[in-house]
């Protein structure tokens, strides 16, 4: 019996659905705003900062951050954290671009931690098509769900 | 074609004081308003402080700022973080790393974002095509 055999199970959203519906295009405008808030120029070659990686995927996938959280039984409110962010790049971003995204959530793991107690640890895919179809990036996103009401 | 090394150090790159004039663009970039980005008042609410909460993405492209700085024409073909703290408003922040493998056109490196007396609050890895 391990620790975790005494708490209600996690819900069970693995396989969820995250494609999204809406097109993002990457304005010259914007990514220049971002590039300059984080310190730098943007490129002279066309290509978009590459956390675009992260906004893009955010953005335009099928549901919002709270609604991702209340597929998981999670208010938005008690405050999803990142835990760690993965991108894998098959081409570069570009400035004028507009892709589209697919995705999925891939687990929902409940644990216990000393520091947060009772926690959910979710994992989703996310990927960004340019609007042929082709796969620009791969992503892979975990949040802690902090279960204040379990711990 | 430069050259480089396992256990070579990558230039620093430093933020001297993040920007909450930045958080608010960013949550529009972001489309979430979370307001732990924008009103101080809900962070103290929260008990996480006293300054807004920069954007955990931001953080990433200060270290993304990093390493393209360090491989010019170089591209990132793949990038892994994890978050460990808060960067608050005001904070000093500097993104650095080394050189962990270098093969067929491709560098391996990790590093950390450090924020000034407060130590790492992100760390990671990454493969760029050089």
């Amino acid at each position: 019996m391990t620790d975790t055999d005494t708490l209600p199970p996690a819900p069970d959203v693995a396989g969820t659905s995250l494609d999204g519906t809406r097109v993002f295009t990457i304005s010259a405008e914007e990514n220049a705003a971002l590039c300059r808030s984080t310190g730098v120029e943007p490129a002279a070659d066309g290509s978009a900062h590459p956390i675009y990686y992260y906004i893009a995927t955010q953005v335009a996938m099928g549901k919002t951050v709270a609604g991702v959280c209340d597929t998981c039984a999670f208010d938005v409110e008690d405050g999803p954290m990142m835990g760690s962010s993965g991108v894998r790049f098959d081409a570069p971003l570009k400035v004028g671009e507009s892709y589209k995204v697919t995705g999925e959530i891939l687990s929902l793991v409940r644990k216990r931690s000393r520091k947060l107690g009772v926690m959910d640890v979710l994992t989703y895919r996310l990927r960004l098509h340019t609007l042929d179809g082709a796969k620009v990036l791969e992503t892979d996103n975990i949040w802690v769900l902090p279960r204040k009401e379990l711990a | 074609m430069m050259r480089y090394a396992i256990g070579d150090a990558l230039p620093p790159f430093v933020i001297e004081s993040v920007s909450p004039e930045a958080m608010k663009d960013w949550a529009v970039f972001l489309a979430d308003p979370n307001p732990i980005h924008l009103n101080v008042e809900v962070v103290k609410a929260k008990g996480l402080g006293d300054r807004v909460i920069n954007q955990g993405p931001i953080n990433v492209a200060y270290m993304m700022n990093m390493l393209m700085a360090a491989f010019p024409g170089g591209r990132i073909e793949s990038m892994d973080s994890r978050f460990l703290d808060n960067v608050f408003g005001g904070d000093r922040v500097v993104a650095s790393g080394t050189i962990t493998a270098v093969e067929d056109g491709r560098v391996a490196c990790e590093f950390t974002l450090a924020a000034d007396g407060r130590g790492p609050v992100n760390s990671g890895t990454a493969t760029i095509a050089i």
